[in-house]
């Protein structure tokens, strides 16, 4: 029986030779990381090397399992590759460094190796069963965003909040809300809403993760639901990627992301936002929206749309060299690393000499919105800009 | 010469440069052995180094290296880690000094057009501030997205499109460099940093380029700038043979057009890799051997002049021209099409993920025909010899608008996970064998690289001749305790007793 390294040496054998092979490190400058620390041994190419010294048996987990830390998954360094982008069409074939990462960080867990703030967020996250982004979270108040919004429970369609949107930023929510209200766009809510378990995953506690997954499901299948909307990228990558995982075929419940839904509506006129944002405006892609899922054009068709607004656009190429350092965990083991990233990303937007800084993800909103104010430029959510030019703001 | 390090250095360290930032993990120092380059994966170990630091100033590295030479310790610098001479891997063990932390863009100077940067820092992203201002620093080497200032420097490097801007060692101004004593000193044309061109005492920027890190550590960089280019042409040609593309080569590069920043010539061997499931390659008939392509820089007006100049040459000489669509997504895709491990072949046509090796020479105009064949007979052996080995084909790049010598380069995948003792001491051979031709032919074994790898460096006193007595008495000279990358170059032999004299009598 071979030791569990091995085990996964195996699995990641062809992968990491793939990268190894080429060990270019033509991915190092994008990678959010790498740009803020400079420090090689959490770069892609680290990453991957360090499978093929696994195999090798010149390295164990618990020798590498902090380095892992050092990743918000944001994909850039996937596309960025030209495994991924020269042959990667031909042959199916992307560089899986978020995979490899997310991989090395539950194969830790499983052999007892932790990182303090991840298991303790974990922990508290079991107990709640919702991340402790806010004192005083809890299962009774998940709901608590929607107060006074008059919203049923259950139905076909429901909208799904995240714990950061439901606890710490109810008025992106509730700025979906009354702007799919506005439409005449039926949704319910959750049962039983807990956390999607997608963090779970990412910090390696897969067990958790999967038992959150169960529980939703079962809620779902139990209210009769077909459809989920989703106003969180990171929920969008759990939803599509994860429980599929999880589930296989048996997953049937079609997931919307609500960007894409809005920009759908305003394209069929369903919604018109007439009430001019006077703002000057850069457009922050969320890594799993751009580079991960490959939706970066419906945000701008949002942003378009709403009058008022002077919009200055870096295309989404350049930024796959930009994240706000909020994912991946990161910001729970290396809050630091974290305001570093969005330190930068702040940067680039105060370049285009903008006021406002638009985002589309609830987690990124906290640390650029930190950043922002050594600058004087605001953070908003496309969500309520939106609700705000159509006169629903919440 | 082994040393282990002892906790008290460790502690010193820690104490320069910050807990941090001294790194003394497996995996830390593992990957700091790496370099893209195959290399015998199963003899890993043997290239580690004892610790690693991450330096951010030059006084810091002033303090390592003033540190390390009491001590007696091997200095291996290292920035992008790029380079496919084994330059920045360890052969003795002791301190990686990677400086990829020193990467500060410290000035830009509009009127003189220099900038001042930290040599940790990547070119791409340099270019990607001061095109804000209108400028370009045009090193360009197909390494552009990873290989950083201070390698550049270390390697003396090459730029693809240097025939119009000049290459590293014309790029880069002056810098600071670290000896290996510690002591700092500024190196560059005269006094200023931003001098050009002086002729005072011995001429020492090109000594501290191109010494892959075994005279010292650059860190501070000053770098001649251009205007951002407003137009680029970048004509790709088709041919049926190599023959007539080489011409079109020759041609095209001595036609003494002022925007002509380089061509590009790809050997049968090279046209079929690209053909090898490559999503931007777009496909062409059987028929085409070889292709040409030419890159020009500049303003609209010139740019267009000049390229008409171009086409007019090669439509003469019954090249045919593939389109704008195919010559700007194949330009624009130089720096990506190498590398790719997918497109690695056994013989009986097997993918196996393989590593790219590039073996380069600079060999004159004149001689590249017979190097060429040369060459891929070298590359067909290893390849009847074992599967580990592919042939992926030949590049020639011009140097100067003057087209008199060649950045020639043989590309060979490796199977590196098959590799053993056996295959490696073959390729080696193969090495020495590709190095020999190129001195036959009158070239030098790098245009660009270096020569400090096992096989070729082999051959170095060959090539340089008296010079590389020369080259020993300046190591001593300035590094007495052979501290600085020791085993490169095979500086050793400055330190044994057999050590020839400089004043003549060996
Ligand atoms: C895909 C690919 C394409 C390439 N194409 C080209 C090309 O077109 N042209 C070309 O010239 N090269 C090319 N290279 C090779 C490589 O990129 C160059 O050799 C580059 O100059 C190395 O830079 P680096 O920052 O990676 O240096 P490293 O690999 O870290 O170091 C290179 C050498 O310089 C020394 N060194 C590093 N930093 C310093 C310093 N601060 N002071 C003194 N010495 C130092 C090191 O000890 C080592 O000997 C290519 C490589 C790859 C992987
Ligand atoms: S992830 Fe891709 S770009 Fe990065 S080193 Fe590996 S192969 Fe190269
Ligand atoms: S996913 Fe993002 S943070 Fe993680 S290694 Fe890749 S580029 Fe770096």
């Amino acid at each position: 029986m071979p030791d569990p390294e091995k085990r996964f040496a195996e699995e990641w054998r062809d992968a990491a030779y793939n990268c190894f092979s080429s060990g270019h490190k033509f991915c190092r400058e994008v990678c959010p990381v790498m740009q803020v620390t400079r420090n090689e041994s959490w770069s892609p190419t680290a990453f991957h090397a360090n499978v093929v010294a696994m195999e090798q048996g010149s390295l164990e987990v618990s020798d590498v399992a902090a380095d892992y830390v050092n990743c918000t998954g944001c994909g850039a360094c996937e596309l960025r590759c030209p495994n991924s982008l020269f042959t990667g069409d031909f042959y199916r074939f992307r560089t899986r460094t978020v995979d490899l990462v997310k991989g090395v960080r539950s194969l830790a867990v499983r052999q007892g190796v932790h990182q303090p703030g991840w298991q303790r967020w974990n922990e508290l996250t079991a107990e709640r069963t919702h991340e402790p982004v806010a004192d005083g979270v809890s299962q009774e108040r998940v709901r608590d965003w929607a107060q006074g919004l008059d919203l049923t429970v259950g139905g076909e369609t429901i909208l799904f909040v995240d714990c950061e949107a439901a606890f710490y930023r109810p008025s992106v929510p509730r700025s979906v809300a009354r702007v799919l209200e506005l439409a005449g766009y039926k949704f319910g809510l959750m049962n039983e809403q807990w956390c999607c378990g997608g963090p779970a995953a990412e910090m390696g506690y897969e067990d958790q993760a999967r038992r959150f997954a169960e529980h939703n499901l079962a809620d779902w299948r139990a209210a009769g639901v077909r459809r989920v909307l989703v106003l969180d990228p990171h929920d969008y990558i759990t939803f599509t990627e994860d429980y599929p995982k999880y589930f296989g075929e048996s997953f049937d419940i079609e997931v919307v992301l609500v960007v894409e839904l809005l920009a759908a509506l305003i394209r069929e006129g369903r919604l018109v936002p007439h009430l001019p944002v006077e703002r000057t405006v850069t457009y922050h892609d969320p890594c799993r929206l751009n580079k991960r899922k490959g939706i970066w054009q419906e945000p701008r068709e949002v942003l378009r749309a709403i009058p008022g607004l002077t919009f200055h656009d870096v295309d989404r190429v350049s930024q796959w060299s930009y994240c706000s350092g909020a994912g991946g965990g990161l910001a729970v083991e290396k809050p630091e690393l974290t305001a570093k990233i969005s330190e930068m990303r702040m940067g680039k937007a105060a370049e285009l000499g903008v006021d406002t800084l638009v985002t589309a993800c609830p987690w990124a909103e906290r640390p650029l919105t930190a950043a922002g104010e050594a600058r004087s430029i605001g953070v908003v959510d496309l969500h309520e800009l939106l609700a705000e030019s159509l006169g629903v703001a919440p | 010469m082994t040393v282990t390090l002892g906790d008290p250095v460790v502690e010193e360290l820690r104490g320069i440069l910050g807990h941090d930032h001294v790194l003394t993990g497996k995996a830390d120092r593992l990957n700091r052995t790496r370099v893209p380059a195959p290399f015998p994966v199963h003899r890993w170990a043997e290239r580690m180094p004892d610790l690693v630091v991450l330096p951010s100033s030059t006084e810091e590295v002033a303090e390592v290296l003033r540190l390390a030479h009491a001590h007696r310790i091997p200095v291996v610098p290292r920035d992008g880690g790029t380079g496919l001479t084994d330059g920045a891997v360890p052969l003795r063990g002791g301190i990686v000094v990677d400086v990829k932390r020193i990467n500060q863009i410290k000035e830009i100077d509009l009127e003189n057009r220099t900038c001042t940067v930290g040599t940790g820092i990547n070119a791409l992203k340099l270019n990607e501030v001061l095109s804000r201002h209108g400028l370009l620093y045009p090193d360009d080497p197909a390494s552009y997205p990873c290989s950083l200032v201070g390698g550049r420097i270390g390697t003396s490097g090459w730029s693809l499109i240097g025939s119009r801007y000049g290459h590293t060692r014309d790029l880069v101004l002056s810098f600071d460099h670290v000896l290996p004593t510690g002591r700092v000193i500024h190196v560059g044309d005269g006094i200023g940093r931003k001098i050009t061109k002086s002729s005072s005492g011995y001429q020492l920027k090109h000594l501290f380029m191109g010494h892959q890190g075994t005279l010292g550590i650059a860190t501070e960089a000053t770098l001649k700038l251009f205007p951002k280019p407003e137009a680029e042409f970048s004509p790709f040609w088709a041919f049926d043979d190599y023959d007539t593309a080489y011409r079109t080569v020759g041609q095209l590069a001595r036609a003494g057009v002022a925007t002509f920043a380089g061509a590009v010539l790809f050997d049968e061997w090279k046209v079929a890799y690209l053909r090898r499931d490559d999503e931007a390659y777009i496909p062409q008939p059987a028929s085409v051997k070889a292709l040409v392509c030419a890159a020009l820089y500049g303003y609209e007006d010139e740019v267009r002049a000049g390229g008409g100049r171009l086409m007019r040459i090669a439509r003469s000489m019954g090249a045919r021209y593939l389109g704008d669509e195919i010559s700007q997504g194949d330009w624009a895709a130089r720096h990506d099409r190498y590398a790719t491990p997918l497109h690695g072949r056994t013989r009986s046509g097997q993918v196996v993920p393989m590593s790219w090796h590039c073996e380069d020479a600079a060999i004159n105009y004149t001689n590249l025909p017979a190097v060429r064949l040369a060459w891929h007979e070298i590359a067909d052996r290893l390849r009847r010899a074992s599967d580990v080995f592919d042939d992926w084909g030949m590049f020639a790049y011009t140097n100067g608008a003057t087209g008199a010598d060649y950045l020639t380069e043989i590309d060979i995948g490796i199977w590196e996970q098959r590799l053993d003792d056996a295959a490696w001491a073959a390729w080696v051979a193969a090495k020495r064998d590709l190095a020999a031709v190129a001195l036959a032919h009158g070239g030098s074994i790098s245009a660009c690289h270096g020569s400090c790898r096992e096989g070729e460096v082999d051959l170095v006193p060959e090539e340089l001749g008296g010079g590389f007595d020369v080259m020993l008495a300046i190591k001593r000279a300035i590094d007495p305790h052979n501290i600085m990358n020791p085993g490169k170059y095979l500086l050793d032999r400055a330190y044994s007793d057999a050590y020839p004299d400089p004043d003549g009598a060996p």
